[in-house]
């Protein structure tokens, strides 16, 4: 079943969940999402348009600071809750593996606000999120995304002196033989994008949207 | 009236009630925007300055009511730390409302300022934590700070390489020794600059390397502070506290400062104000400072003059100053998005510096560009002149002038706050012979203070 298949009153039961997760209104959108079900919907075309379209009213509305931090949060809460309801009629094997991202401060660095935001960010856009807070050495973060199988390590540095750290987890991983399985992304106050380019990183966010927007090219 | 024991603080770190970081941050947003409603607080983009203190006196009241109901959030034992009124209390009365800073003929007094008050402010300029290509130039840039007649004290930055090819890491043995070592050069270049006595602070990025600093001789003195700071919004973790520990053993005074964030779980600027007097209080009750930097940061804008940020700070700050005897730190105009070398740069740092003086507060968090990267010697003696001149000329400036000025301004930078002129460093804006700045720089100087001076702002050096 494809979206273009749908009647115009599935289309529309789709758009009230879009409506209701933009609106961050969880309990329309869990009824909604029952209601879905009820009609037979594909569940798996819900989780593919209403979230998707959703993820993207949530992020344009923080961008021109309609929407703020908490209400992202509470975004990507909503996204897991309503997202087991669709996914308790898709069978196991058929379940869209989502995307695994461990997002960390480097050593020696206690700023969080920035990493925080762009954490948040990726979570209510359907990316599983592994947030190791802030002082987290190189080890540790490669340990925790070998164990998470992630997909991406994403790093935040808001000092001068705590940038080397972005670059030693990429060589780590190089040494490590393991530099393959993950994308690296870099940002912060003073990295740059010819820094990201210069260490070898796959990515690098200037803000929390360009870093989403950087997340999806490298992994979706 | 006595201040509650840093130990008790402590013990209740790990006696507190526990909860996860994510609940109390949803917890602050709740409670923040109720309190918003509750005390009828309404932030107008045409009104950025509080004239009458009416809202400000709202915010204090909301701020504290904030404190008390929702506590600090200690990351490191996952605990609240939880005070009562009478304590609170208690703590803001015996808080000094007057210190000294500095030794012999440099040598201030710092004290409560009221709003619109008569009351020396302190200035601490200079680029804060930036990065310097060399010993040799930043011995020059300091003392070309601390040469500046409006300027009290002066901060540090750092050396990005040891022995020129040795990165400087935070955490490892090169972070230790390259702070002690800039330490020395700053206070080498303040005696250079005839003022031996003059404050001088600098901040590492972990507590081994801030503590390394201070040394009677050629260091940190007791006689300057030791910054701490809280974690944003409201939290403190064990990191933060060692340095408390430190400076309380040492006998040196406790800076403290903690900014909410417009945008993030403050969310509003009415709720970022409220948490900016929430986290001043953390800062005194928790961190035990004697003086603190209330104040908010944008999570999108890159400069601390957006006019959000004006309005947040400056009416967190009169509320603190109306209702306190407290020692308040501003440094509003600290941060601004555009670069050395422009006009813009100097007009935002106008507005924030204007803005903190006439509301009770006291600028020493230095001055540079927001974002600096790893650009050496990104900033020049002129804007630490410029930092101290606005200061000293805004003593006794009443919030109608002050308010005319800043619309004034932000009409100059407002436009190009997110596009902003990326600025030029000391070489490009310098002699480098003469250590004077070019005719360039020199003339635009001119021309902007002459502009203000004509806007209402009273130079008096």
């Amino acid at each position: 079943m494809e979206y273009t298949s749908l009647t115009v009153k599935e289309k529309a039961l789709l758009d009230s969940l879009k409506d209701a997760i933009g609106a961050i209104d969880t309990e329309i959108a869990k009824v909604v999402a029952q209601k879905i079900l009820d009609a037979k919907i594909d569940p798996r075309i819900a989780l593919k348009y209403s979230f998707a379209e959703a993820a993207e009213i949530v992020g344009a509305k923080f961008d021109c600071g309609e929407l703020f931090l908490p209400h992202l949060v509470m975004a990507g809460d909503l996204m897991e809750e309503v997202g087991a309801i669709l996914e308790k009629d898709i069978p196991p094997n058929e379940i869209q593996k989502k995307k695994a991202i461990v997002i960390a401060t480097v050593q020696g660095d206690m700023h969080s606000v920035g990493k925080n935001i762009v954490s948040t960010m990726l979570r209510s856009s359907g990316f599983i999120i592994h947030d190791m807070g802030v002082d987290v050495p190189s080890s540790a973060i490669i340990q925790k995304a070998k164990e998470v199988k992630a997909e991406m390590i994403a790093l935040s540095s808001l000092l001068t002196t705590t940038m080397p750290y972005q670059k030693e987890v990429i060589d780590d991983l190089v040494s490590m033989k393991l530099r393959d399985q993950f994308k690296v992304m870099i940002g912060g106050g003073p990295v740059t994008r010819q820094y990201a380019e210069s260490i070898g990183a796959d990515g690098y966010g200037k803000d929390a949207i360009e870093a989403l927007e950087e997340a999806k090219r490298l992994l979706l | 009236m006595t201040r509650l024991s840093f130990w008790e603080i402590l013990k209740r770190s790990k006696m507190g009630p526990m909860l996860e970081e994510k609940d109390f941050d949803l917890l602050m947003f709740k409670k923040t925007q109720d309190l918003q409603k509750e005390y009828g607080i309404k932030y107008d983009p045409e009104k950025p300055v509080d004239i009458d203190g009416v809202q400000a006196d709202r915010i204090y009241q909301a701020g504290v009511e904030l404190f008390l109901d929702l506590g600090t959030y200690c990351t490191t034992t996952k605990r609240i730390i939880q005070v009562s009124a009478e304590e609170l209390k208690s703590e803001i009365e015996a808080c000094p409302a007057e210190i000294n800073l500095g030794q012999g003929s440099d040598r201030v007094k710092m004290s409560h300022r009221d709003v619109e008050g008569n009351q020396d402010v302190i200035v601490i300029a200079g680029i804060q934590t930036a990065p310097f290509s060399d010993g040799e130039m930043m011995f020059k840039i300091y003392k070309g700070c601390a040469m500046g007649r409006s300027v009290d004290g002066i901060w540090g930055g750092i050396l990005l390489k040891i022995e020129g090819q040795h990165d400087v890491i935070a955490g490892a043995p090169s972070e230790i020794y390259q702070y002690k070592k800039t330490a020395e050069i700053l206070r080498r270049a303040v005696a250079a600059a005839g003022r031996p006595g003059m404050i001088t602070i600098n901040n590492a990025p972990t507590n081994p390397a801030t503590i390394a600093m201070f040394d009677e001789n050629l260091g940190l003195r007791r006689s300057d502070y030791m910054e701490v700071t809280g974690m944003s919004e409201m939290k403190v973790a064990y990191d933060d506290l060692n340095r408390t520990a430190f400076a309380l053993a040492h006998g040196v005074t406790i800076h403290g400062t903690h900014s909410s964030v417009i945008g993030g779980f403050s969310a509003t600027p009415e709720g970022a104000a409220i948490v900016s007097v929430a986290g001043s209080l953390q800062l005194i009750v928790v961190q035990k400072a004697e003086t603190f930097r209330c104040g908010a940061v944008e999570s999108r804008i890159k400069s601390r003059a957006t006019r959000r940020n004006l309005w947040v700070a400056s009416t967190a700050i009169q509320g603190i100053s109306r209702n306190t005897r407290l020692i308040v730190d501003g440094s509003m105009g600290d941060h601004p998005g555009a670069g050395p070398g422009t006009k813009q740069y100097l007009y935002e740092s106008a507005a924030g510096h204007v803005l903190s003086t006439v509301m009770g507060a006291h600028s020493t968090e230095g001055t540079r560009k927001f974002v600096v990267g790893n650009v050496c010697n990104f900033g020049t003696p002129l804007e630490s002149d410029w930092m101290g001149e606005v200061c000293k000329g805004a003593v006794g400036m009443d919030r109608e002038a002050a308010s005319y000025l800043v619309r004034y301004l932000l009409a100059k930078y407002e436009a190009h706050l997110m596009n902003p002129p990326e600025g030029e460093t000391f070489e490009k804006l310098f002699d480098q012979e003469t250590l004077k700045p070019l005719p360039y720089y020199q003339n635009l100087y001119g021309e902007v203070k002459e502009e203000l001076r004509s806007q209402g702002l009273n130079f008096i050096i």
